[in-house]
């Protein structure tokens, strides 16, 4: 089997893989990093959202192999030995979360939209950036405040 | 011990503890959870609607290397294993009985985990290949050659209760399985025959499905020196789950555990059994490995129970001055393949009147089998439907007999003088003030000033509308709840209960129970509800049953904990228990000021050899309740929509609720399940459709490329207020909050779209209100209205 | 997935000889279309060739009157442009609108071209901008290049290497998504240039159309009005469970004047 090596959440890995492995797979069943979730087969969810050289792709659909090289950032490398990350303390603050199958996929995406679009964010862009993240239980309505309030308080820590 | 934070109790927005797990990817969801040398399950499912099974041919996918095993049917039947337990009627006392009219039988059928003779909808499970990978599985799949005698088949829920339709089972005499009366017939005829109005209304409620964001998944063990079977899996409760399988697997409750942690949604239709879950129970004791199924999308698209699906033609009887007379109506559901549940039908029928003044009514309830996926309480079960047409006769009724739809809604709503109230169904509801919510609604929804913003979207080519339903729902579910506490000297409080979240925040919301009379600081405080080798008792999470039962449970052990406190406390502070008083988690002589802990008390407990029997050991205490009171949560939304004219889609530019909760326990969750509730309703009100074609039964809306789910861009910011007259019917007047954001939300959507569009002479548009149909609604009424008749009809899309 | 073997190639002639090969292979370009076919096991291929490691294939620059997109660049990278946006600012806000963030991450001009789903929106710029697509071995034009249901010209071995545009006069695009997949249910791309006019239409058939009747009536006339009147016959059209024919006739119409509209906006 091909070897692939990547950086996730800044450490190294290297492994074995199939051709067919999913980046998704990689994370969950190799390197046992389950906050990455699968919701659907037409990477359309976005439960399985992470960061790829910075940017949110859906991890469904990038094979492990095409990511040789690269630097990924899951869920599990949010938070730091300070507590969470911003953007994490505002979901839960603002109740932004409540089976919390979808939420993984929502926060890489809001951190990417923070990323996009800067701190200051309306709620109509925030609504407008999260179309590729399904959520079935909070109705968007706290996600979109939760996201307004972690970009505000990324940007009042200056953390990137 | 800690200062007890106050900001915990019952009432207080507590922040939750789960949050912390799930925001940093440490939940353990059911696909998290992977034991040592499992194997994995992938399914053989029927690729037609209906078809005899001639026979399986599974030489080529046994072949494979690393299968482990191909089970069909014929194993299954052969190994004794026994159809899913299903319980077609909630038989809570508070609700009424539906029963075949002519006096026979509730028909029922096996539902075998695997399809034995027929297959009866697309998707139905008839053989599982177990093999060392998923990869190699579905190469096992693919191989299993099955011979079918394809069948015709009926999707439609009208066209399959007719007498001539392709029969689902044999030894029916017809599909309609369920045909019963329900109210006054005679007085209801009566009532209609001296009214002054009459309105009518004919609609189709779509079918839609629950789309838990966490897909299904699946692992089971068995230990065969124990004969014991382990099966993680998420649903609405652990315990439901075990004596479930254990009576499809024909073995005593004891030889099964049942363990769920975090679970990715429910909304009802995950609340359940599942087929699969017992194949790989019974696969895992066959190939003497774990088995492991993780279901996909386009799979819960097919498999996964469905909801809804009701056909309604409807009367509403109203004299000169706009009372209501009468209501009249035939309501159809859909069941699908298997007669698994007809409680959405039941709880439909029996507050269709809503909460309005209705002298009599009579509805014919009939169910119909049908090659669709089973159908199953999904959110509010069965009211958001029948909420949809009350208030839409409404509306219909005030336009059409020329009263305002507010006035006529006000004259007849119940005054909270009249409560409680016996509905013509026999319901009696217990308390509330219909009309104060109705009023704080529009007041949110700003009813008075939208005819301004009517003409500003006008200006801008809109078409603006505005649309109002009150709603009632029953709270009641399986009425038995257990809830053990015990208190650790480490200082801790553990509450075992036997219903688990699926989202709900229970490790918060019910630990503000404990907060509230045991004064103890909630991150002490551990919920345990998802494994029965610790939870024996629990109904599970339905029903709005969650809070409204566990704090009954939790209240009366918490009682005892404390008397069995001052006892003990007296012992230690060298005084009679009658002056000991119990306060903010401190047992304190009301003189003296001496004090001693909860957690102190429960040291001595366990270290006191000499106190009484019963206070000696552990501190712990147990209540075990059955509570026959249903609870009537109620309130009223207010919609606002824009309507482009040219493509006939719609906006949602103004949302506002009012639900009443009578006692809400942690608001910041209630306004959140709102959210998500109203989410939920004008997904099937706009978007959602588990579309079968009609001819072939494929269904084709199986994926997220064709189930449109509501996205965050379709929705406003809510505005969403929590009511609080307390419930008549429980001790702490608690009334469930889960669901009363969808219950009135299917309505209030077509309510608004059709006022938009009332102008044109618009008159309904069915749902899912998709932009063609509005289009194909407002070409309708413009060729009505010139005379044009050539005007096709929409097409149901 | 049925398993293959991966191939990341460096440079166009790797992989031409990773597809020489006997066995079947498919080119990979960002994967949000060929992945999800795969993941469902519609499609099996022995080789699975990535062309994520070509740098040339990436970038955008202008050539004289052109504007230039390397085929593997994103969707999220045309529609940030500032040179697109410049030169062409319906094609950065129809980039823009494709899929959602995540797939415009990945998702690539050449990928989508040379898929040619019915429902994709490139493929209506392409026709409408007269593009000519550039392979390693020829360059073909647009109006030759779509030729029905997930066809395209592309010969076997073939490898898009670049889209070039002309720079139109006006140029906008209006697109009414499918609710659910939030590809085009019609989506309508206007152009002027000095060759004249051109409407092309997607999501409608089985492939990217031009509208005729509808260029020559804004070829008497570049507004609005002029469409009013007009009407695409329906027969023909896609018809499924998220609109008739009839609907989406009547949206190509409508999205038209929308498109037009945007066309005749001034440059911001």
């Amino acid at each position: 089997m091909p070897v692939v090596s990547m950086q996730v959440n800044g450490q190294t890995v290297r492994a074995a893989v199939e051709g067919r492995t999913l980046l998704v797979q990689f994370l969950r069943e190799t390197l046992s990093l389950t906050g990455t979730h699968v919701g659907c087969d037409t990477t359309q969810c976005g439960c399985c959202t992470v960061h790829l050289d910075g940017a949110a792709v859906k991890s469904c659909t990038v094979l492990a192999l095409s990511c040789e090289g690269a630097a990924v950032t899951t869920i599990e490398g949010l938070a730091s030995e300070r507590g969470l990350h911003p953007m994490q303390a505002a979901f839960r603050e603002h109740h932004a979360l409540q089976c919390g199958f979808c939420t993984p996929g929502m926060v890489m995406s809001a951190l990417a939209i923070v990323s996009r679009c800067g701190p200051d964010l309306d709620q109509a862009t925030i609504r407008r950036e999260l179309e590729g993240n399904l959520c079935r239980c909070t109705g968007y309505h706290n996600i979109v405040k939760a996201v307004q309030a972690g970009a505000a308080a990324m940007k009042e820590a200056d953390r990137p | 011990m800690d200062e007890i934070a106050t900001d915990s109790r019952i009432g207080q927005p507590v922040r939750r503890k789960e949050d912390e797990r799930l925001l940093t990817g440490k939940g353990c969801f059911s696909d998290d959870v992977n034991l040592p040398e499992q194997a994995y399950a992938v399914f053989v499912r029927s690729p037609h609607a209906h078809a005899r099974i001639r026979s399986i041919d599974a030489r080529a996918a046994r072949a494979i290397a690393g299968v482990l095993a191909v089970l069909t049917g014929e194993e299954l039947l052969a190994d004794g294993l026994k159809p899913l337990p299903h319980v077609p009627f909630s038989m809570h006392p508070a609700e009424i009985r539906l029963a075949n009219r002519d006096g026979t039988p509730l028909f029922s059928a096996p539902h075998y985990p695997l399809a034995c003779d027929k297959v009866r909808f697309v998707g139905e499970a008839l053989a599982v290949v177990v093999a060392a990978s998923v990869a190699i599985a579905k190469d096992g799949a693919e191989q299993v050659a099955v011979d079918y005698e394809v069948l015709p088949a009926v999707v439609d829920t009208l066209a399959a209760a007719e007498p001539d339709a392709p029969r689902i089972w044999e030894h029916a005499t017809s599909n309609v399985c369920l045909d019963a009366d329900a109210g006054d017939r005679a007085a209801t005829e009566a009532a209609f025959a001296r009214a002054v109005h009459v309105v009518r209304f004919s609609t189709q409620v779509n079918r839609v499905t629950g789309v838990t964001m966490e897909p299904r998944a699946a692992v089971a063990q068995y230990d065969a020196a124990r004969q014991r079977y382990t099966l993680y899996a998420g649903s609405g409760g652990a315990v439901r789950l075990k004596d479930d399988l254990a009576t499809v697997l024909d073995i005593p409750a004891a030889q099964v555990r049942a363990v769920m942690r975090d679970i990715g949604g429910n909304f009802g239709t995950r609340g359940m059994i599942y087929p699969e879950f017992c194949v790989v129970a019974w696969a895992a004791r066959r190939v003497g490995r774990p088995v492991k199924w993780t279901c996909e999308r386009q799979e819960a698209f097919l498999a996964d129970y469905q909801a809804r699906d009701l056909a309604v033609q409807a009367e509403l009887a109203l004299d000169a001055q706009g009372n209501f007379l009468a209501l009249r109506s035939s309501n159809v559901g859909n069941a699908g393949a298997h007669p698994t549940n007809f409680s959405p039908l039941q709880k439909g029928v029996e507050i269709m009147s809503s909460i309005y003044r209705m002298p009599c009514a009579f509805v014919r309830a009939r169910a119909v089998l049908s090659n669709t996926s089973p159908t199953r309480p999904y959110r509010s079960a069965g009211r958001p439907e029948v909420m949809y047409v009350l208030e839409r006769l409404i509306d219909l009724a005030a336009r059409e007999c020329d009263f305002d739809r507010i006035a006529l809604r006000e004259r007849n709503l119940l005054r909270q003088a009249e409560l409680p109230y016996t509905n013509p169904f026999g319901m009696v509801y217990d308390s509330g003030d219909y009309h104060g919510a109705m009023a704080k609604a529009l007041e949110l929804g700003d009813w008075a000033g939208f005819p301004a913003r009517r003409e500003q979207a006008r200006r801008r080519g809109k078409y603006r509308g505005i649309g109002v339903a009150n709603y009632v729902d029953t709270a009641s579910g399986v009425p038995r709840e257990r809830a053990e506490i015990s208190v650790h000297p480490q200082g801790r409080v553990s509450v075992v209960v036997g219903t688990v979240s699926n989202g709900q925040g229970h490790e918060t919301s019910f630990a503000q129970l404990v907060n509230e009379w045991l004064g103890v600081a909630l991150e002490r405080v551990d919920i345990i509800a998802g494994d029965t080798d610790i939870v024996k008792v629990g109904g599970g999470t339905h029903s709005g049953r969650g809070m409204r039962l566990i704090s009954i449970v939790v209240l009366n052990a918490s009682r005892q904990i404390i008397d069995k406190g001052k006892r003990i406390a007296a012992r230690l502070l060298e005084s009679d228990p009658s002056r000991v008083r119990f306060d903010a988690g401190r047992f304190e002589v009301a003189e003296g000021g001496r004090a001693v802990t909860l957690f102190e008390v429960a040291a001595a407990a366990e270290r006191l050899g000499d106190l009484p029997e019963d206070l000696r050991g552990p501190l712990t205490a147990f209540s075990d309740e059955t509570v026959k009171e249903a609870s009537f949560p109620y309130g009223a939304h207010v919609c606002e929509v824009e309507i482009d004219p040219e493509l006939g889609a719609v906006e949602i530019v103004r949302y506002a609720a009012v639900d009443d909760a009578g006692r809400a326990v942690n608001p910041m969750i209630i306004h959140g399940q709102t959210h998500g509730g109203i989410v939920q309703g004008v997904g099937q009100a706009l978007y959602e459709n588990c579309y079968y074609d009609p001819r072939s039964g494929q269904l084709l809306a199986g994926s997220f490329m064709d189930y449109t789910m509501p996205r965050a861009d379709h929705f406003p910011p809510f505005d969403t207020h929590i009511s609080e007259v307390p419930s008549t019917t429980h001790p702490l007047g608690m009334r469930p909050a889960g669901e009363g954001g969808t219950t009135p939300a299917l309505a209030v959507v077509i309510n608004a779209i059709v006022d938009a569009l009332a102008e044109l002479g618009v008159r309904h548009v069915e749902m899912p209100a998709t932009p063609e149909r509005i289009w194909r609604a407002m070409r309708a009424a413009a060729g009505t209205a010139s005379g044009n008749s050539s005007t096709p009809m929409p097409q149901a899309q | 997935m049925y398993d293959f073997e991966y191939r990341r190639v460096g440079s166009i002639a790797e992989a031409q000889a990773a597809l020489a090969g006997g066995s079947s292979s498919k080119l990979l370009a960002g994967g949000m279309s060929l992945l999800p076919v795969l993941k469902q096991r519609l499609a099996r291929y022995d080789g699975i060739v990535d062309l994520g490691g070509i740098a040339t294939l990436r970038g955008i620059h202008r050539d004289n009157a052109d504007l230039v997109i390397g085929a593997m660049t994103t969707h999220a990278t045309v529609a940030a442009s500032a040179l697109v946006a410049q030169s062409i600012p319906a094609l950065a806000a129809l980039a823009a609108g494709i899929g959602d963030p995540q797939v415009r991450n990945r998702g690539t001009l050449g990928g989508s071209v040379a898929n040619a789903d019915p429902a994709a929106d490139y493929p209506a710029a392409l026709l409408a901008l007269d593009a000519r697509i550039v392979t390693q071995r020829r360059v073909i034009a647009a109006e030759v290049f779509f030729r029905g249901l997930f066809e395209t010209a592309l010969e076997p071995g073939e490898i898009i290497q670049a889209v070039h545009f002309t720079l139109p006069q006006r140029a906008g695009y209006a697109k009414l998504r499918q609710s659910a997949s939030r590809f085009a249910l019609v989506g309508v791309f206007v152009t002027r240039t000095h060759a004249g006019v051109r409407v092309a239409v997607t999501g409608a058939r089985d492939s990217v159309f031009r509208w005729r009747e509808a260029e020559a009536a804004l070829a008497a006339d570049f507004r609005p009005a002029a469409l009013a009147r007009l009407a695409l016959p329906s027969s023909g059209l896609n018809a499924d469970i998220h609109a008739s024919a009839e609907y989406r006739a009547h949206c190509v119409q409508i999205m038209a004047q929308r498109a037009l509209a945007a066309a005749l906006e001034p440059p911001s």
